[in-house]
């Protein structure tokens, strides 16, 4: 795979405070990369960066090989897709998807024929006529998207694209969006807010945090295997256990926690017996039993229940250390209540934070 | 007791509305459907019944019809120079530089505080024929005429273009101009098909104000046409000149009237469409935009000169009001502020501001608050006729009111309440709109929970609606305050010897070249408008708090 994309040491300063702080990445031919991290962590900054809208303090952006850090937005070959769609509102949807066609001074019948099919690309045959405040939220992202694609960029920015959609047309969207970046063969990067979003259409995941990249690779290995802890806690809900390497176990290594043994796998480098550390035990991995059941050697108290429809989310009481268990099906489960006491069925391995137990136990 | 009270209050409460209405509607058509009716009647009178001879004649006279073009021609001009340094200045105090958009700002807003004629003043000063420029380069340069008379106009006219315009650009979404950019557009393109596109709402309106305020202007053709005729100046002329005759005038009312009847209907939306709403909700975030040379430099330099061109005849205003006779006899002197004159008219200004602004603030307020929360017959009338006060043209209002008033049973003529009257009948629209937009703000349920805890419309009137919707009886005040100030036009017509308010002697002393004399007062007058704008604003800040305390 072919790198198509690469920046380097990306960094840009207001006064005194750091938005983007010396990022760097390479993103390949056809592959979707999502930046995400809470508001203000300066992943848009970074997309700003690269489309040419703002200009770097420091730092390279190199597309297919060209440095273009001091290129304005028009002689980039990058094509941004707007938060807020940035339609323009004195032009129909045929001129708008044909915009970049008539400053590049195509032949009239060409440029007809290419919105046609722009328009068709993203399922809006016939409404090139149509004003974009005559259109819904959905056609107006579908707008913003053809238009984005005419110039045949080279990298697509899609910033935020369905933050302005309602739940349901998001989750149509980010099909549709994937659906066209598979057929299409199209180079993303993709800012969003939203770990499901990103979980879901992205190659591989960057998360940011105050400006830096805290780390990046599938959503499998972020989710399962995440280097920090605010990358653990940003993607969903974790339980951190702090404990201490017994024994080996040809590859693993056992731990002993407040809750039990737990068998850490691929720990690289072992920690030495003894050394603390801290294990990443995600909720939907624990089981909860009825008390006094075979196999419930740790018991606790339910301290609260919420019902969210696909699951149940417990967080229990084990003395003293406060556990979230995820417990799914919640129909055909045996269900507790706040005050009950269950026993409680560990997962017999999980993913330790590398750099031990020194982190501190809640941060982000 | 309560009850009593209470039972009081509804007497009050269903008559009061209906009564105010009626009183509102009776002024309104006294004193502006009355005067307009006169001006249209008078055009069409001959000496035997209704004829159609005046216009007949207009259209026959030659020199009449070389002033109609004329008239054209200049506004037409100060439009298009008007329109460009507007936007040029828009963009370089919404763009330019952080700390030069204050002064940017600060200097092109000038002209709004001081009387129009005050450029006319300067320029002759600068640029008349033993003017500073001659004198200084011992040329021959002809200011005089076409070349005095647009930039005259232009200089007071362009802040209206520069305000209007930035109230629109300011909405533009910056992202849509990133967009174009990033779909290949060039920093030129960007600004023509999108920037320009999306502020034309603004740019139409200012236009077609500008033009329709230089149609009716006749001070600075006055001062700087160095003969050449235009259209408003022939009406002052034909009503206070030599050749009086009024049936002339009113036919020369009613041409100049159509263009400013096109604007106000064009700014109540009847001929131009909305502007353009932002499409989504959310806007972009104040990411700051890259720097677009090709535009912004530009932008910035005409700015800048428009801003000069404002300081420096101030500034020659300033010298010429402590010299002799500046440029040729540049001794210092006081002796121009001790004109008995001047000063006598300084008061009347004065007296006469006041009493205006303070009625245009109150009555504006209370007819807004009675077309926005009661209804009565004839609401959408009343309305228009109020907002029509002051698309008029001053010159029609003025003519109108000396048609109107001159006889029996109303004989105003060289009173000091007609001058009061003129300027209310003319700004009442201005407190009406902006009470009117606050009110729109004004949640009903607030008005709602105070008649439910007992309290009469009226009572609500007083406790509620006014205490929250001040910031607009100071705004009205202000602009009523102000302009009633400096305003000539309506004026110009109805003053009476002794009874004469500063702007029209300083009109008077200006065409007499006595320019010393015109450059003091207008600098005291000046003075006494910021002075008052400075007070009004302590005022404000003062009883913001307290509004602020009420509603917290």
């Amino acid at each position: 795979m072919s790198v198509v994309l690469r920046v380097e040491g990306l960094t840009k300063c207001y006064g005194s405070i750091v938005a983007v702080d010396g990022v760097s990445a390479e993103i390949g031919e056809g592959e979707l990369v999502s930046f995400v991290g809470p508001s203000g962590c300066g992943k848009t900054t970074l997309l700003r960066m690269i489309g040419g809208f703002i200009r770097a303090d420091a730092g390279r952006v190199v597309l297919d090989g060209h440095d273009v850090t001091d290129e304005p937005p028009n002689r980039r070959s990058t094509a941004m897709v707007f938060q807020s769609y940035a339609l323009f509102p004195h032009l129909s949807v045929a001129d708008n998807v044909g915009y970049a066609l008539r400053v590049h001074r195509r032949a009239r019948p060409e440029i007809g024929g290419r919105v046609e099919e722009l328009l068709r690309l993203v399922q809006l045959e016939g409404l090139g006529a149509r004003r974009p405040d005559q259109l819904s939220g959905g056609q107006q992202q579908r707008v913003a998207l053809a238009r984005a694609l005419s110039v045949g960029p080279r990298v697509l920015l899609l910033d935020e694209p369905l933050s302005n959609l309602d739940a349901n047309l998001r989750v149509l969207m980010r099909e549709e969006i994937t659906r066209l970046q598979k057929d299409l063969r199209l180079t993303v990067v993709y800012v969003t807010h939203d770990r499901e979003e990103a979980m879901s259409i992205s190659d591989r995941i960057a998360v940011v945090r105050a400006g830096r990249i805290e780390q990046i690779g599938s959503p499998t290995e972020i989710y399962e295997r995440p280097a920090t802890e605010f990358v653990g806690r940003f993607l969903g809900a974790v339980n951190l256990l702090q404990g201490d390497a017994w024994a080996m176990e040809g590859d693993a290594v056992r731990v002993q926690t407040a809750l039990g043994m737990i068998t850490v796998g691929e720990a690289t480098p072992p920690p030495g017996p003894g050394e603390r550390v801290q294990l990443v035990v995600r909720p939907e991995a624990v089981r909860l039993i009825p008390e006094g059941e075979p196999g419930a050697a740790i018991v606790g108290k339910v301290t609260s229940a919420a019902y969210t429809g696909a699951i149940v989310r417990y967080t229990v009481d084990v003395s003293g250390t406060p556990l979230i268990v995820d417990a799914h099906d919640p129909e055909h489960a045996r269900r507790y209540v706040e005050g009950d006491r269950v026993g409680v069925r560990m997962p017999p391995a999980a993913h330790r934070l590398p750099g031990g137990g020194a982190v501190g136990a809640t941060r982000g | 007791m309560r009850g009593r009270g209470a039972r009081a209050g509804a007497v009050v409460d269903a008559v009061l509305p209906s009564a105010l209405a009626l009183v509102f509607a009776a002024g309104l058509g006294v004193f502006v459907v009355w005067p307009v009716g006169r001006v249209m009647i008078t055009s069409l009178e001959g000496d035997a019944g209704f004829t159609l001879a005046n216009y007949a004649a207009f259209l026959r006279t030659r020199y009449y019809l070389l002033s109609l073009r004329n008239s054209l021609i200049l506004a037409t001009a100060v439009t298009a120079v008007t329109l460009i340094v507007g936007f040029a200045i828009a963009m370089a105090a919404t763009r330019g530089p952080r700390w030069l958009r204050g002064p940017v700002r600060t200097a092109s807003l000038l002209p709004l505080i001081a009387p129009s004629y005050i450029f006319g003043v300067a320029l002759i000063i600068l640029g008349g024929r033993r003017g500073l420029v001659n004198v200084a380069l011992g040329t021959d340069f002809r200011l005089l005429g076409w070349p005095g008379v647009i930039l005259g106009q232009a200089l007071t006219l362009f802040p209206l273009a520069y305000l209007m315009i930035e109230n629109v650009l300011a909405t533009v979404d910056r992202t849509l101009e990133d967009s174009a950019s990033d779909l290949g557009a060039g920093d030129i393109r960007v600004l023509r098909t999108i920037t320009v596109p999306l502020v034309a709402p603004g740019l139409v309106r200012a236009g077609l104000m500008v033009f329709a305020l230089s149609m009716a202007d006749f001070a600075t053709p006055a001062i700087l046409g160095g003969g050449v005729a235009f259209l408003a100046q022939d009406a002052l002329l034909l009503v206070i000149g030599a050749e009086f005759n009024l049936r002339l005038a009113s036919v020369l009312s009613v041409v100049l009237m159509v263009p400013s009847l096109v604007v106000f209907l064009a700014q109540h939306g009847w001929l131009v469409g909305r502007s353009y709403v932002t499409v989504t909700g959310r806007g972009a975030a104040a990411e700051p935009r890259r720097a677009v040379p090709a535009v912004d430099v530009p932008c910035l330099l005409l700015a800048l000169v428009a801003c000069l061109a404002v300081l420096l005849p101030m500034t020659v205003v300033g010298l010429g009001a402590f010299t002799r006779f500046v440029g040729v006899n540049n001794r210092l002197t006081l002796e121009h502020f001790a004109n008995i004159r001047g000063l006598h008219s300084l008061d009347l200004s004065l007296r006469m501001a006041g009493a205006s602004a303070v009625a245009v603030a109150g009555l504006g307020l209370l007819l807004a608050y009675l077309l926005a929360r009661t209804p009565f017959p004839g609401r959408r009338l009343v309305e228009f006729v109020a907002l029509l006060g002051f698309a008029l043209p001053g010159t029609v209002l003025g003519i109108g009111y000396v048609l109107a008033f001159n006889e029996p049973p109303l004989h105003l003529t060289g009173t000091f309440w007609i001058l009061v009257l003129s300027c209310l009948f003319h700004y009442l629209a201005v407190a009406v709109e902006t009470g009117l937009g606050k009110l729109a703000q004004l949640d009903p349920s607030l008005e709602e929970a105070s008649t439910d805890l007992g309290a009469s419309r009226l009572g609500t009137f007083v406790r509620i609606v006014f205490p929250l919707t001040g910031t607009a009886f100071l705004a009205a005040l202000t602009y009523a305050f102000v302009n009633s100030m400096l305003t000539l036009s309506a004026i110009v017509f109805l003053i009476s010897p002794g009874r004469e308010p500063a702007s029209s002697v300083i009109f008077a002393f200006a065409r007499q070249g006595e320019l010393g004399v015109a450059s003091a007062i207008s600098l005291l007058l000046m003075t006494v408008v910021l002075i008052a704008l400075g007070v009004i604003r302590a005022v404000a800040r003062g009883s913001g708090r307290l509004v602020l305390g009420a509603a917290g």
